[in-house]
């Protein structure tokens, strides 16, 4: 989808800034993903870490600063305009469409890689009939790669809730795209189901698509990413591989110094 | 065309005040509605028709009644109406979690019913008001201004003050302002849920019932006449930002005053199109209304 | 099908072919909605003013211009189609919002009609529309108009019927249950709701043009918020999501009062009293109650049935 040669930035944010109201959300945050790689991005809560995937996902204008993707200013463009360029994402809250079957759901993200129209449809035109076949094709195999293919014809909001967590990634990465951001795709998952996400993300990687990954889970982040920012107040704290940023002593501060600060309030 | 002389200024201004005023009444009761259920109440100029109708009706019975006897008429059956609305249906279609559409729906249904139970009632022919106000013009250092545009002035204002001061000042409205914007928290504060919404309806109700009268001795009544009216102070919250109280009155008297003034300009055919045009260009341009705009400048 | 065929020699009644026949084209413009309303989630209470378009052009090029009557109901589709475009910018909007804008649009409509005399005839109407003529045939009856409104009618039903399950279906539906979702898999959902838009304002001005040339007769009245909220009461009494109960809906909107003289002055005021009711009680309308009351027929029949070779092999 994109063009940029592995190892190199895919995406770019530079000095990326954020207001809502009065609050800073994200204060002139840096930030560079690797091709290939898996991006952890973690931080106390109100880190700013989920406006900050929002920033690059479209959802949000950036206040101030730079976005580049592919080598490619994306900083203005809307959400649907990235997510054709290659941008995909997961939702915090999941944002599944609860009355069409895992499959529907799978195959709308084959939607910006197909052309059929309403007067396809209608007179069933080889191309439509050709799309058709490539979709249902396309969407069972994403199904089957997040582990989902028994339940292909499943209503959407029948499924259990960490199936509806994997469908929800398997709609993201139907079209493979060149990045995927991942908004904390294990919360309220257990252990087992937690350790299958983070195989998932690893695979995903594999196929070649770059991840960015939101996560409070930290088995899950510190298993499966290559890099890690860390974010606190808004603004970047730390940038390194797991084991580094395991001993940052500034991290380590702003996870314990939090805890330390609630133990104090509740004494 | 030509210039105005000042006297036909005058006339447009006191014109587009008044009638301003009448939308106001309106767009406020949008607003409360909008802003404690998050709902257009389609509704709320049938509302208007209807305390229009009563008011007339006991202007029938008791022909002697006094001006504000006939308003307070006309407000309190209102008043009712509304809260009847809401407690019958649109409490139930709460509770149960409908989509909002569906709500948006029935509100649009409860108008129809509204409607067409008033022509049944009252007839399908524009009827008019007994003469309620001195026919001769008041004099204001030079100005002349008909006492009827006046006195609706007046009223108008004087409501949508007493309304100010119940909702800043007492603790039923301290308390409805609380549910307004967060349902949640003011539950917990101790406000019950159904009485509040029950008063936000009965004094939206009240204020529409209040618009009517005016409206109905301005021009006449008739069953249809909550229709375009409605849609106009919606035009008028809109303008001003739907979900500010003080949006919908500032939008009120300025959309009353850019309808009277457009009449110098077009065909008063086309006068309603003014209303219709601001709404689309409204929704399209500033949809937080001037209001929004207000708070985006700080 | 065979049964909408042979019906007009069975019930040769030229009354209720009539009827029949309002009622089609009553169906055309509540499946045009229901695309709006149904599977792309839009409230649109502004329908009659395609209608309305489609009503006029046809009347226009018809009796001012001398065009063949096939080419004018096309091109009253196409008019009101292009009427549509100018709602674009308005797909923008969502819920109440969008639904209040496409109620202005009409009203605007409205007032066009009814002033611009010189072109609709406005108040006195415009007269003198001709029946529909097809290759010099002219449709005299009311059995060949019932063939033409029915036929235009199942063509809407089976064109709209074809593309669910399809790719552009799928987006629409999609669009309905969740526009941020949808924008975040690469959907132009603006470009999309609008294409909504067009496809139900053309099949609205076709209802339009057949409307016209079968009471031959229009008046700015037939085409204001009433006519909208009427379209809308079909799709909704019908079931909102339905194609077949769009037309169910369309039968006892525009069936019923002509049957129950009756109820005649109260008809709105029934409608009004079951759209609320609908919303109440259960949206899946007319057409869940036919699903619902033909599933339990089914299931009945299926006891039934069995019972007998069951019992001859239980006797042997």
């Amino acid at each position: 989808m994109s063009t940029a040669a592995p190892g190199e930035c895919l995406l770019e944010a530079r000095g990326v800034t954020r207001r809502f109201g009065g609050l800073v959300a994200v204060d002139a945050v840096d930030l560079a993903v690797r091709r290939g790689s898996v991006h952890g991005l973690i931080g106390p809560n109100g880190a700013g870490k989920t406006t900050l995937l929002n920033l690059i996902a479209g959802v949000h204008r950036v206040g101030s600063g730079l976005l580049r993707f592919a080598a490619q200013d994306i900083t203005r463009d809307s959400t649907a305009k990235r997510a054709r360029a290659g941008i995909r994402r997961t939702f915090q809250n999941l944002k599944l469409f609860g009355e069409m079957t895992a499959l529907e759901n799978a195959a709308i993200g084959l939607h910006a890689q197909t052309h059929g129209g309403f007067f396809d449809a209608v007179f069933s035109t080889p191309r439509h009939r050709r799309e058709e076949r490539s979709i249902a094709d396309r969407s069972m195999a994403a199904l089957h790669f997040v582990g989902l293919a028994g339940l292909a014809q499943a209503r959407a909001d029948s499924l259990a809730y960490g199936h509806r967590r994997l469908l929800e990634i398997a709609r993201a990465i139907v079209a493979r795209p060149a990045l995927l951001l991942l908004d904390e795709p294990a919360a309220g998952l257990n252990v087992t189901e937690a350790a299958h996400v983070s195989d998932l993300i690893a695979r995903i990687r594999d196929e070649g698509t770059t991840v960015v990954l939101v996560e409070h889970h930290m088995d899950v982040v510190m298993r499966v990413s290559d890099e890690i920012t860390v974010l606190n107040y808004g603004r970047r704290l730390a940038h390194g591989t797991p084991a580094q940023i395991q001993e940052h002593p500034a991290v380590i501060e702003a996870y314990l110094g939090r805890a330390a600060e609630t133990d104090r309030a509740q004494a | 065309m030509g210039a105005l002389s000042l006297s036909q200024f005058i006339d447009l201004v006191v014109g587009g005040l008044a009638i301003g005023c009448v939308y106001s009444l309106i767009a406020l009761g949008f607003a409360m509605i909008m802003r404690a259920t998050n709902i257009i109440h389609f509704a709320q100029g049938e509302v208007m028709m209807l305390g229009c109708m009563c008011g007339l009706t006991s202007l029938w019975l008791l022909p002697a009644l006094p001006l504000p006897v006939v308003i307070a008429v006309g407000m309190a059956s209102s008043g009712l109406i509304a809260v009847a609305m809401e407690l019958t249906v649109y409490r139930t279609l709460r509770r149960r979690r409908v989509p909002i559409m569906n709500i948006i729906t029935a509100t649009v249904g409860m108008s129809i019913l509204c409607i067409n139970a008033a022509r049944i009632i009252w007839g399908s022919e524009p009827l008019r008001f007994p003469e309620l106000f001195a026919t001769s013009a008041y004099e204001f250092g030079g100005v002349r201004i008909s006492p009827q545009l006046f006195w609706i002035m007046v009223m108008g204002v004087a409501i949508m003050g007493a309304l100010q001061l119940f909702l800043k000042h007492t603790p039923t409205g301290l308390a409805m302002q609380a549910v307004a914007q967060d349902q949640e928290a003011a539950q917990l504060m101790g406000a019950n849920l159904t009485r509040m919404m029950a008063y936000t309806f009965a004094i939206s109700g009240m204020m529409a019932g209040a618009a009517g009268i005016m409206l109905g001795s301005m021009f006449f009544a008739f069953f249809e006449m909550g229709f375009i009216t409605g849609v106009k102070g919606f035009v008028a919250a809109t303008l001003g930002g739907l979900g500010s109280i003080a949006g919908a009155m500032l939008g009120g008297i300025l959309f009353g005053l850019i309808e009277t003034f457009s009449t110098v300009f077009l065909s008063s055919a086309y006068k309603d199109g003014i209303g219709m045009i601001l709404l689309i260009a409204i929704l399209l341009v500033l949809p937080s209304g001037l209001v929004g705009l207000w708070h985006k400048r700080r | 099908m065979a049964a909408l065929i042979a019906l007009p020699w069975v019930e040769p009644d030229k009354f209720a072919l009539h009827v029949i026949s309002l009622i089609a084209i009553a169906s055309i413009a509540a499946m045009g909605l229901q695309v709006l309303l149904g599977y792309s989630g839009q409230l649109s209470i502004g329908q009659a003013a395609f209608y309305g378009i489609g009503a006029y052009t046809s009347a226009f090029l018809t009796v001012k211009l001398g065009v063949p009557f096939p080419l004018a109901l096309i091109g009253a589709g196409v008019a009101a189609a292009i009427a549509s475009l100018l709602m674009v910018p308005i797909t923008r909007l969502t819920g109440a919002y969008l639904a209040v804008a496409t109620l202005g649009f009409s009203i605007i409509v409205y007032l066009f009609i009814k002033n611009e005399e010189w072109l609709t005839g406005g108040s006195y109407g415009f007269i003198g529309i001709p029946r529909a003529e097809l290759f010099g045939y002219v449709l005299r009856d009311p059995r060949s108009s019932y063939y033409l409104n029915v036929g235009v009618a199942a063509i809407v039903y089976f064109v709209f019927a074809r593309i669910e399950g399809s790719r552009f279906a799928r987006a629409i539906n999609a669009i309905r249950q969740d526009a941020d979702a949808a924008r975040a898999s690469g959907i132009r959902v603006t470009l999309l709701k609008s294409e909504c838009f067009v496809i139900a304002a053309f099949v609205a001005g076709l209802a339009g043009s057949l409307y016209a040339h079968e009471v031959r007769y229009l008046a700015p009245n037939d085409f204001t918020f009433w006519k909208s909220i009427e379209i809308l009461i079909m799709v909704v009494i019908g079931g909102v999501g339905s194609l077949a109960g769009a037309i169910l809906g369309a039968a006892v909107v525009v069936g019923l009062p002509e049957y129950l003289r009756a109820i005649g002055d109260y008809r709105m005021l029934v409608f009004g009293a079951i759209l609320i009711a609908t919303m109440l009680f259960g949206e899946g309308g007319l057409a869940a109650l036919v699903a619902a009351l033909g599933r339990r027929l089914c299931a009945v029949a299926m006891r039934l049935i069995p019972k007998l070779p069951a019992s001859r092999k239980a006797a042997q």
